[in-house]
């Protein structure tokens, strides 16, 4: 097994090595050091403290795999009733981009009930193979019957990387999937590339964001990693195919379930604002309540919530729930569109912690501009029915 | 007494001279904001608004004001509650919030000195970040530094670390003809004369215009752990206020909060309270290096609470726990607002030890005329927020309500030998009954003094005392 | 019901630095808590117990210090814990993580429930349920918003999906991962932790694990590697737009569309 050992003789200043460790594990007493299970064999000590201090030893080494018997780069369909989710075509362009670096195939592996005949979709946008499951068993998202249908295709084909959507469906089935193999699996990759060797190279948010990290998976296979919705960009939709559709068996023994499910019912629209991704913020500058109904529009093209600030709360036009700043709420959506905003310290302090802000404000010295990513001088009323016409006619938004 | 000169454009024209023309505001340039603050019912528009930079122009207005009998009203950010703010006799308005630079930290004598626009978030952020504290905590924190010194705000630390006052070491003012002048300064003592420094505190822009402030700093404790304290009834919650202040450790903070207002915080948030299982809570902080050493305060001040009835003491010990906490506490006067239709409020204080008296008087009240009120406030230091709500009345019919309980409470107070105002200040809408609660020779004094500092009565008139 | 509740010690703050010369990990303060996502679990644990009784026990895996999250589940109301710790588990990933707990969670006992936070504050992952959930081979419904009730052989809960929320019945038993406010978590009690301070708590080491292959534990047992840390890049721009309003909805267009906030 791997371990550190202790040099004593060629520590200098014991205190100083002790401070390196990010974790405080190296502990220091009457100037010898040792090293407590709050170690996370990071190394550090070993890189930063005095050379040879502190040794790393290699215990046994573990056999190595043969890499060049995994093959290809598989994505998996993340779907509702069939209806795949667009960030499975994120996820193939990457595959695609990556299978090309190492010359190998990109699979799609797509589980469910009655939903073969979606599968030409995946192969419009690339895929060289999908392997179908379609299975009454399979209505319904089931953790242990999507684990065993996985498995047995990952057993058949032995792909070298797996992509899955951190969505709601693939965020529990990836890891038992990767737990069943024994396998590494990196949440909520950034960045992916691929090395000439197979290995996937990694890279993820820390620490809420605050570091990055790089990962490899040197000696196991399959690699797995998910992957956020909107983080990679969709291949276009090719009109020629030259991919084929194949139906993956599986025993019905395998698809047994301790889970049941008892209903299905509609989500209600979001109607706090304080989860919401997308916010578009009326201010003083909205004139007439009824003008509300402009900026309701572009919040659900855009799948959002409507707020307000302060002034349009107390005049009664919106629900104090939807009043952001610090007498209201505090917000963090991912795009927030203040319309009329002055900016006041109040109202900033509520949500400048936003990751992308637009300002629309017809005053180029509107305070909220010093906080805006994007400060666009205009009349609302001017620009703001035309962003809805473009969207509305530029593409559908999800 | 004279009538005050109406403003005319040509005035306009005087002041531009004075300061740039876009930093003045004139008629419908004038946002709504201006004529109001957080509280008061009425709208005053001022005639023009001066974003004022500098204390040399601050001067220079004045002397113009002075010499054309135009009244003039300080603005700090507008989050005050009785009017204070708001310009009654119209005129000019001086709007201090773009002079908002930190101008000095002196690490020898532990003191700041600041612009009086800097917002009491801005100066709690820069102060803690270079490991230095600023000890007083009003709940409204977008207020200006120089509306905190004119009202003498408190807050919740007061238990502890006292008000706004004893933390102004010097101020820097423009006297109402004009004159800039100093008081106090970076010295811990100061035995030389009348108080004229601390006169100028909580005189809410009546005597003159703050222009810089040099505030006192500590340093920073390091750890907070805030106590939540189930009590059955809020009788005893308020019983155990006296005992833990005599005990050695001494809580920053001692509030008070009932059931019915924090299911309003609740429903005005969204989210849960972290406790549900009383109708009574006091709310400890405690301030230390560590969480050890805080739990070592807080065990006796526990033992206290228990003796008095507390059915436990939960520990907010983490950021998220306090938050938890806290965010609801500092969202009761909006939640309060948010219930009603309309309100007003009464900030009396008394002796820490007759607050339960006032307490149960006001639940009785409530009861006798029928009238919704709803309060918390600073158990620690006897200090009460109690919120009239309008809910379905008439305006007629709130009126009346208004001035039988305002009146009400007031002589309550006056009985338990309080005050009208403990932290808001008296402003406009609360100097009735500051009148009727002082004997008529202090107000005559204060009117004396109103007079020696502005014989033309040009500063913030028909405010406080007049 | 006997339930159990995963739970980790975090840093107190997740404000931490890449050193960008030496790229070590600058973390301010030694402050530590419980991973705020486990008060969600630990509340869910508890009302389950106050409403159909049973026991609730809470599990941590971390350095010897980490006991205190342990102590201060009992005070919040769990009702005995155990900690799995050993030098050989130093530098686990989230296989190995989710190894070393499934294996300590077999030594504790057998549970009808456990419960996990969504994901951890330091890690971010939301993996280790679900893994832990595989190696005991237990059912595992992730994303619980509501608990509906529970029946003889099992629990009926509410899992947030994207466009619906699905009712299930998992079967004792199962593993569940709650989302952050499914209930406000309560705060621990002073009489509790006065309580509780003395309590015995079970400690694991390696010894304690059934499966003996030390090549499965720790750093030897992590197929991932970090290779690097670094900080990130910040992707935050200043811009300022004037125009016609054609060209400042277009260009606000491109941009939402850019930032895929408009799909096509």
């Amino acid at each position: 097994m791997a371990k550190l050992v202790i040099h004593q003789e060629k520590i200098t200043d014991a205190k100083a090595l002790a401070a390196i460790c990010p974790f405080g594990a190296i502990q220091e007493k009457d100037g010898k050091i040792s090293i407590s299970a709050a170690c996370r064999m990071c190394r550090m000590c070993v890189r930063k403290g005095p050379k040879g201090a502190i040794e790393y030893v290699e215990g046994q080494k573990k056999a190595q795999i043969d890499k060049t018997k995994w093959r290809g780069i598989t994505v998996y369909v993340d779907h509702v009733d069939g209806v795949i989710h667009p960030v499975t075509y994120e996820l193939l362009g990457k595959a695609k981009e990556l299978a090309a670096k190492i010359k190998q195939p990109v699979y799609a592996l797509f589980i469910g009930s009655g939903i073969t005949h979606k599968a030409e979709e995946l192969l419009h946008y690339g895929a060289d193979k999908v392997y179908t499951c379609d299975k009454p068993q399979l209505e319904y998202f089931k953790i242990e019957a999507y684990t065993s249908v996985f498995a047995e295709f990952i057993k058949k084909i032995k792909p070298a990387a797996i992509l899955v959507g951190a969505t709601p469906v693939g965020r529990q089935l990836a890891p038992r999937v990767a737990a069943r193999f024994g396998t590494g699996l990196t949440a909520d990759c950034t960045i992916l590339d691929i090395k000439e060797n197979t290995d996937l190279v990694q890279i993820r948010p820390a620490f809420g964001g605050n570091i990055m990290a790089e990962i490899l998976t040197p000696n196991t296979r399959p690699q797995m990693a998910t992957v956020r919705y909107k983080i990679m960009d969709a291949p276009k939709w090719n009109d020629t195919v030259t991919g084929t559709i194949e139906a993956l068996p599986i025993s019905d023994d395998k698809l047994k379930s301790h889970i049941e499910v008892l209903g299905v019912t509609k989500k209600k629209k979001e109607q706090t604002i304080d989860g919401a991704d997308v916010i578009v913020v009326a201010g003083r500058g909205v004139k007439k309540r009824t003008d509300l109904k402009m900026l309701e529009e572009l919040a659900d093209l855009l799948g959002g919530q409507t707020a307000a600030t302060r002034p349009l709360v107390e005049a009664g036009w919106m629900d104090p729930k939807k009043q952001i700043g610090l007498s209201g709420r505090t917000v963090r959506p991912k795009l927030i569109i203040t319309c009329g905003v002055s900016g006041s310290v109040q109202f900033v302090a509520g949500m400048n912690h936003a990751d992308t802000i637009f300002a629309i404000n017809s005053d180029p010295k509107a305070s909220i501009f010093k906080t805006a990513n994007y400060a666009v001088k205009a009349d609302l009323y001017d620009v703001i029915p035309k962003l809805i016409e473009k969207i509305k006619t530029g593409g559908k938004v999800l | 007494m004279k009538p005050y000169k109406q403003i005319t454009e040509e005035d306009l024209k005087n002041l531009a001279k004075i300061i740039d023309r876009e930093r003045i505001l004139w008629k419908k340039e004038i946002n709504e904001e201006y004529s109001h603050d957080e509280l008061s019912a009425g709208q005053h528009y001022p005639d023009i608004v001066v974003r004022v930079t500098s204390a040399e122009e601050v001067s220079k207005i004045l002397a113009y004001a002075n010499k054309n009998n135009i009244p003039v009203t300080p603005r700090g950010a507008g989050t005050g509650l009785v009017g204070a703010a708001v310009a009654v006799e119209q005129g000019i308005m001086i709007d201090t919030t773009l002079m908002n630079h930190f101008l000095e930290l002196d690490e020898q004598n532990l003191t700041l000195t600041v612009e009086p626009g800097v917002l009491l978030m801005e100066l709690a952020e820069y102060v803690e970040k270079r490991g230095y504290f600023y000890p007083p905590d009003p709940g409204e924190k977008s207020a200006t530094i120089g509306g905190n010194i004119s009202t003498n705000a408190g807050g919740m630390r007061a238990v502890k670390f006292g008000v706004t006052r004893d933390y102004i070491r010097g101020l820097e003012v423009v006297l109402a003809d004009g004159t800039i002048m100093t008081l106090g300064g970076k010295t811990v003592k100061n035995s030389s004369g009348y108080a004229l420094k601390d006169l100028i505190v909580g005189s809410e822009g009546t005597l003159a215009i703050i222009t810089k402030a040099i505030l006192r700093l500590l340093p920073l404790p390091k750890k907070n752990v805030s106590l939540l304290v189930p009590f059955p009834t809020l009788e005893q919650a308020i019983r155990a206020v006296p005992p833990i202040i005599k005990s050695k450790a001494i809580p920053t903070a001692i509030e008070f909060m009932e059931k019915e207002v924090i299911m309003d915080a609740e429903k005005y948030l969204g989210r849960k309270f972290p406790d549900n299982q009383a109708d009574a809570y006091l709310l400890l902080r405690f301030d230390g290096s560590t969480t050890d050493e805080i739990a070592s305060y807080y065990d006796s001040v526990a033992q206290i609470c228990l003796k008095q009835g507390a059915i436990d003491l939960l520990i907010a010990d983490t950021d998220e726990r306090a938050e938890s906490i806290w965010k609801a506490r500092g969202a009761f006067l909006e939640a309060i607002k948010s219930s009603t239709t309309a309100m007003d409020e009464v900030d009396v204080v008394v002796p820490r030890s007759n607050i339960n008296d006032l307490v149960e008087y006001i639940h009785n009240l409530q009861k006798q005329t029928g009238t919704r009120i709803k309060c918390f406030g600073h158990a620690g230091d006897g200090n009460l927020h109690a919120y009239i709500l309008k809910d379905n009345m008439t305006d007629e019919q709130w009126k009346n309500a208004l001035s039988v309980t305002m009146g009400k409470m007031y002589q309550k107070a006056r009985t338990l030998k309080g005050s009208v105002s403990g932290e808001h200040g008296i402003g406009y809408a609360k100097k009735e009954y500051l009148k009727q609660s002082m004997p008529a020779e202090a107000l005559q004094i204060m009117q004396g003094i109103k007079k020696a500092f502005d014989p033309h009565n040009i500063l913030n008139p028909c405010k406080v005392c007049q | 019901m006997k339930i159990l509740v995963c739970i980790k010690q975090v840093p107190g703050t997740n404000k931490v630095e890449v050193d960008e010369k030496t790229g070590v990990l600058k973390r301010n303060g030694a402050d530590s808590k419980m991973n705020p996502y486990d008060l969600y679990a630990l509340e869910t644990g508890l009302r389950l117990k106050e409403k159909y009784g049973g026991t609730v026990s809470v599990i941590t895996m971390g350095p010897p210090q980490a006991k205190t999250v342990l102590y201060e589940a009992f005070s919040m109301g769990a009702d005995d814990g155990a900690l799995i710790t050993d030098r050989k588990f130093g530098g686990a990933d989230v296989l190995a993580t989710s190894r070393t707990l499934s294996q300590g969670i077999k030594k504790f006992g057998k549970f009808d429930i456990i419960l996990c936070g969504l994901q951890t504050t330091d890690g971010d992952t939301a993996q280790v349920g679900p893994e832990v959930a595989e190696m005991l081979d237990v059912p595992n419904v992730c994303n619980v918003q509501k608990i509906e009730r529970v029946e003889k052989d099992g629990i009926v809960v509410d899992m947030d999906m994207p466009h619906d929320i699905e009712t299930v019945k998992a079967s004792f038993p199962c593993l569940l991962t709650v989302q952050k406010d499914i209930y406000q978590p309560r705060l621990p009690s002073y009489l509790r932790k006065k309580e509780t301070m003395k309590k015995d708590i079970d400690i694991y080491t390696f010894s304690d694990m059934q499966d003996q292959d030390e090549m499965k534990y720790g750093l030897n047992g992590s197929p991932t590697n970090v290779q690097r840390i670094f900080p990130p890049v910040s992707d935050k721009v200043q811009e300022y737009l004037e125009g016609t309003s054609d060209e400042l909805a277009a260009k606000i267009y491109g941009t939402l569309k850019q930032k895929k906030f408009i799909a096509g």
